[in-house]
């Protein structure tokens, strides 16, 4: 159930329409087709931007948050931890819709309301990944640093960051990945007119019902995402080789 | 003679081609406290496992009451067990978890409370019995691991190194309560531990395990005082265990000298382990005793204290260190003074200098009148792989300069036959400020003198144990003084309730029996 | 005193954040109540949002499969994922590492592409889409997630936990029950809810997966969503009352169940 549907989609990407499982032929042409386009790349690199846009953003309002709740007492720790979570237990949908009504009050453009919607549903994974990396933390090596003479920045400059990065990294995986493929929110917030990659897709498999460019569009999103995270886990895990 | 409960025949078993017990042969009979004793790996665990039959041997048979139960499930034996880490059932509190295997028997319910009841307080646990056990202290869940087990009433109770998770005064006390337990409810148990003192303090049997295999079956006595090999001999017990030759029958020899003993029946002129316990031997004033030493140690223990005293000294090499005077050089202009010293090298190590290495050798520095370190920016130094004295300058961004000697030389080592050991060391200078801020002065001559000694045979490198010299290290002024490093001698371990001061010279004595002669392992 | 003025600056700042989390689903509910059709302006309080809802057939019917479908979901991923992750727990290492890494596929991968993946598989061994392809592609995608919370339970059990049951007389069917399973329940719960929140909440995978006449909840809010239409507030609305029951059951209950724990430890521990 997991691995079929994959090869499914590799196989249509690499066929064309009106082939029978009989007169199988495999081609490129959907690639080529894609990549000749004035359009497709575009889109597609806009959807990575954007993506990394919002994951930039998460990250700098996200790691504030997650520090300051590391610094509360334990009590109120679970408790603010609780009630970041809770709003994500609501339908993402229902949620992204509520924004278009709020947003509807301010006159934002339709790019920044999209960002809006998605550093929204995205940015509490963010703050409970670094959360988790920040309260396991042994307390002890803060207390050793400021012992070997470091003030608070220095201690939080060369102790707390770099310890904490595997979930700034985790938190990236988190967000950038469901941002690039995002379909629903740009089409609700940005209200058809900010055309994303994920959008792409679902009108060639709904709307056009061409399966096999879709496949193709799906099957590039899906290596490209693939490789930007085997990027972020190698800079999570190059600095700590170099320690060793 | 009591009967034969169990008779374990020619187990063997093997994990992955891996061979962990190599045809084991024991017989454990009733109402006996057998241990299994060994470092991890040796397979004791494996064994008991076997005996309770959590896994089943690659070969061989385990014969329980004249049944061959090898392959018989863990669930259907009379055996049960008392897990490393209690493996209590978190989600049952105390009596539930005393009574599980009760109720897994489908007992009547008045019968379960009245035993469980019963083993609740042979183990001491009265008013426990709704605690929540993950709650409860190591001890506390020790004991209700234990009463969870006899509550079943085995004929075999297994304990899986049980007290390894208590703290050394709680491991005492639960020795003394395991052992009255077994005495109380008349089973055998079978314990499995690495601690020779546990094995010593409860244990009718004691079988030492290495590798797989069987080495010894004793008391606790026969396997103290007459281990089989220096395996054994190191496994229980502190020992002296001394490389020796069996001159004949009674006649021991060990760094060149004869010694009584009362053993016998080895080869003439066989190479033997000897045993010496530390509290066999007695200090006796100098010139007294069957050899003399000199102390080098003195532990208190509580009742005794444990001296060491070498009787034979190391390998050594004495070298110069030539003492010198301040010789800073001052840039009065960048307000910078700067220092370093001349030193000796190896000629084969020129190869690997590197500006770092000349640094921390020739201990170059560069500080402001303020104290302030600065950093050497430039090293410059011409040294060939000859023979010879080359000049060697560091210097500052500011332009402060000095200019120190590198003498390459071919080492000196002294090699000694006897000890099969090799060393060497180099002739240093050093200003008497150098030597007066050292935090940890036998260290720091070590590496200036880069003294290095090592093992003939094999090269492989051997602690220089000791570093002596006659001056007064607060006091110290220019000069040039004798340093001698050595190597780790013969040391004798000694427990004596006399107090003792390091540096004495003393006799060592002890009688005949006291000696126990070995035959070499394998 | 600066560390005093950082930390209510601190405050200040997850105040900030908390009410950016809540300010739609207060806007929704909010709204939910307006009497007239603008999302803008609050002109009354009134419930016809609600009347319409409930006479509206199609929501209903969404509500209708997206429960179905979650409940179904839930049971048949929570057993799947339970019984593979008791599996693996035994399996050789490779085995498991193997397993697992095909088991981090689809949180790894984009929603869309596991998506399309099942449609094109459904759609290729002929199955006509409907409700059964978007449970199967529902439990396909929650079943990861159950082994996922029940692995790391399993991991943390002494590994002499179900000897000693065997040890004590137990079968090893009994082990497996009166052991083992008591003490993974935690993991098989979460695993449960984690299950079910995804099958409700999910949108991406049902709308490729589902066939005609049958759509979930959020099917039902992309679809509507264009023309302006309050009725999915008061929908909205009911799912926020309905999530917020269930989680303070779920977050309360426990926490007094602890509590009480506690107290009768403590009282325990007086009476000694």
């Amino acid at each position: 159930m997991i691995v079929v549907p994959m090869f499914m989609i590799v196989m249509y990407a690499l066929t064309v329409k009106g082939n029978s499982v009989l007169t199988l032929q495999f081609t490129f042409e959907n690639f080529t087709r894609f990549f000749n386009d004035t359009i497709f790349p575009s889109v597609l690199w806009r959807s990575l931007q954007m993506a990394f846009i919002t994951t930039v953003i998460c990250i700098a309002i996200g790691y504030p948050t997650a520090y300051v709740i590391a610094q509360l007492k334990p009590g109120s720790q679970s408790l603010m931890v609780l009630l970041i979570t809770l709003p994500m237990w609501i339908n993402m949908l229902v949620r992204t819709y509520a924004w278009k009504g709020i947003l509807g009050w301010f006159g934002f453009s339709s790019e920044i309301r999209v960002y809006i919607g998605m550093v929204y549903n995205f940015l509490p994974f963010m703050i409970l990944q670094i959360y988790t990396a920040l309260s396991k933390i042994d307390k002890n090596l803060l207390i050793a640093a400021s012992d070997l003479g470091a003030n608070d920045r220095e201690t939080f400059l060369r102790v707390t960051l770099p310890l904490s990065l595997s979930g700034v990294v985790s938190g990236i995986t988190l967000v950038f990945l469901p941002a690039v493929s995002s379909f629903f929110i740009p089409k609700l917030l940005g209200g058809g007119q900010y055309v994303l990659i994920g959008n792409l897709i679902e009108d060639y498999f709904i709307k056009t019902g061409d399966w096999n460019f879709g496949s193709a569009i799906s099957l590039i999103m899906a290596i490209i995402i693939l490789i930007s995270m085997y990027i972020t886990k190698k800079l999570d895990k190059e600095p700590s080789e170099e320690r060793d | 003679m009591a009967k034969k409960l169990i008779e374990v025949k020619n187990v063997v078993k093997t994990f992955d081609n891996q061979v962990v017990l190599k045809g084991i042969s024991l017989d454990i009979y009733e109402n006996e406290f057998v241990t299994l004793l060994g470092p991890s790996g040796c397979g004791k665990t494996t064994l008991l496992r076997i005996i309770a039959g959590f896994i089943e041997p690659t070969e061989g048979h385990v014969i329980m009451d004249g049944e061959d139960i090898a392959r018989i499930p863990a669930y259907k034996r009379d055996v049960n067990t008392v897990f490393q880490h209690y493996a209590l059932f978190p989600h049952l509190d105390v009596y539930d978890n005393i009574a599980f295997g009760l109720k897994i028997k489908k007992q009547p319910k008045d019968i379960i409370d009245q035993k469980v009841q019963r083993m609740i307080s042979l183990v001491g646990l009265e008013g426990f019995e709704h605690r929540d056990v993950t709650m409860m202290s190591g001890g506390q869940q020790q004991r209700v691991a234990i009463a969870r087990a006899l509550v079943n009433e085995p004929k075999v109770l297994l304990l899986d190194e049980s007290l390894s998770a208590l703290d050394k005064n709680l491991r005492k006390e639960m020795q003394l309560e395991l052992k009255e337990i077994q005495r109380e409810v008349g089973i055998t148990f079978i314990f499995v531990t690495h601690d020779q003192e546990e094995a010593l303090t409860m244990s009718d049997k004691i079988v030492i395990l290495k590798d797989g295999v069987i080495e010894q079956v004793g008391s606790p006595t026969e396997v103290y005082n007459e281990p089989i090999n220096e395996y054994c001999a190191r496994f229980i017990g502190d020992s002296n265990i001394i490389d020796g030759i069996m001159k004949k029958d009674n006649v021991v020899n060990f760094d060149e000298v004869d010694y009584a003993c009362i053993d016998y029946g080895f080869r003439e002129n066989e190479a033997v382990d000897i045993v010496i316990r530390p509290e066999d031997i007695d200090i006796v004033p100098r010139n007294r005793g069957l050899l003399n030493g000199e102390v080098k140690s003195v532990l208190f223990k509580g009742v005794h204290y444990e001296v060491i005293a070498e009787t034979s000294s190391g390998t050594s090499k004495t070298i110069t260190m030539h003492v010198t005077g301040e010789h800073d050089v001052v840039n009065e202009e960048a307000k910078e003074r700067i220092s370093a010293s001349s030193f000796t090298m190896d000629l084969e190590d020129v190869d690997q200098l590197t500006d770092s290495e000349v640094i921390a050798r020739a201990n170059a520095q560069a500080w402001t009148d303020e104290g302030e370190d600065v950093s050497l920016t430039h090293v410059e130094y011409n040294v060939e792989k000859k023979i010879g004295t080359y000049s060697c300058t560091f210097s500052t961004g500011a332009g402060t300069k000095i200019t120190v000697k590198i003498n390459v030389v071919k080492p000196t080592a002294v090699e000694d036959k006897e000890n099969e050991e090799g060393i060497q060391a180099f002739d240093f200078y050093r200003t008497v400020d150098e030597i007066k801020e050292s935090v940890a002065l036998d260290t720091d001559l070590i590496r200036w003198a880069d003294a290095y000694a090592w093992n003939i045979e094999d090269d492989s490198r051997v602690e220089i144990w000791d570093v002596k010299y006659d001056f007064d290290d607060e006091n110290i002024t220019e000069g040039d003084y004798q340093i001698t490093f050595s190597t780790q001698g013969r040391e004798l371990k000694i427990e004596t309730t006399d107090k003792i001061e390091v540096g004495e010279r003393i006799g060592l004595k002890w009688n005949p029996e006291d000696i126990h002669v070995m035959r070499k392992m394998g | 005193m600066e560390n005093k003025k950082s930390s209510i600056i601190g405050k200040i700042y997850l105040a900030v954040m908390i009410a950016f989390f809540y300010l739609p689903i207060i806007y929704v509910v909010f709204f939910s109540f307006n009497r007239s059709k603008s999302l803008t302006r609050f002109t009354g309080f009134s419930l016809r949002w609600y009347e319409n809802m409930f006479n509206n057939r199609s929501i209903l019917e969404a509500i209708y499969y997206t429960v179905l479908c979650a409940v179904l979901a839930t049971i048949i991923s929570t057993l799947v994922g339970t019984i593979t992750a008791i599996g693996l727990s035994k399996s050789k290492r490779i085995t498991r590492e193997l397993f697992q890494q095909v088991n981090n596929l689809p949180m790894l991968n984009p929603e869309i592409v596991t998506a399309i993946g099942l449609m094109l598989f459904f759609t290729s061994l002929r199955v006509q889409t409907g409700f059964t392809t978007m449970l199967l592609a529902h439990i396909a995608f929650c079943t990861p997630y159950v082994i996922l919370s029940v692995l790391p339970r399993l991991r943390r059990i002494d590994p002499n936990m179900a000897e000693a049951a065997l040890d004590l007389g137990c079968t090893p069917w009994q082990a497996m029950w009166k052991v083992i399973i008591p003490q993974i329940k935690g993991g098989i719960v979460a695993g449960a809810l984690v299950a079910f929140s995804m099958s409700f909440d999910d949108f991406v995978i049902s709308m490729f997966t589902t066939g005609p006449g049958v759509s979930n909840i959020s099917i039902y809010v992309y679809a509507n969503v264009k023309r302006v239409n309050p009725t999915i507030n008061a929908l909205s609305a009911i799912i926020v009352y309905v999530i917020t029951v269930v989680l303070i059951i779920v977050n309360v209950v426990p926490y007094i169940q602890e509590r009480r724990k506690a107290k009768l430890n403590a009282q325990l521990t007086e009476s000694n």
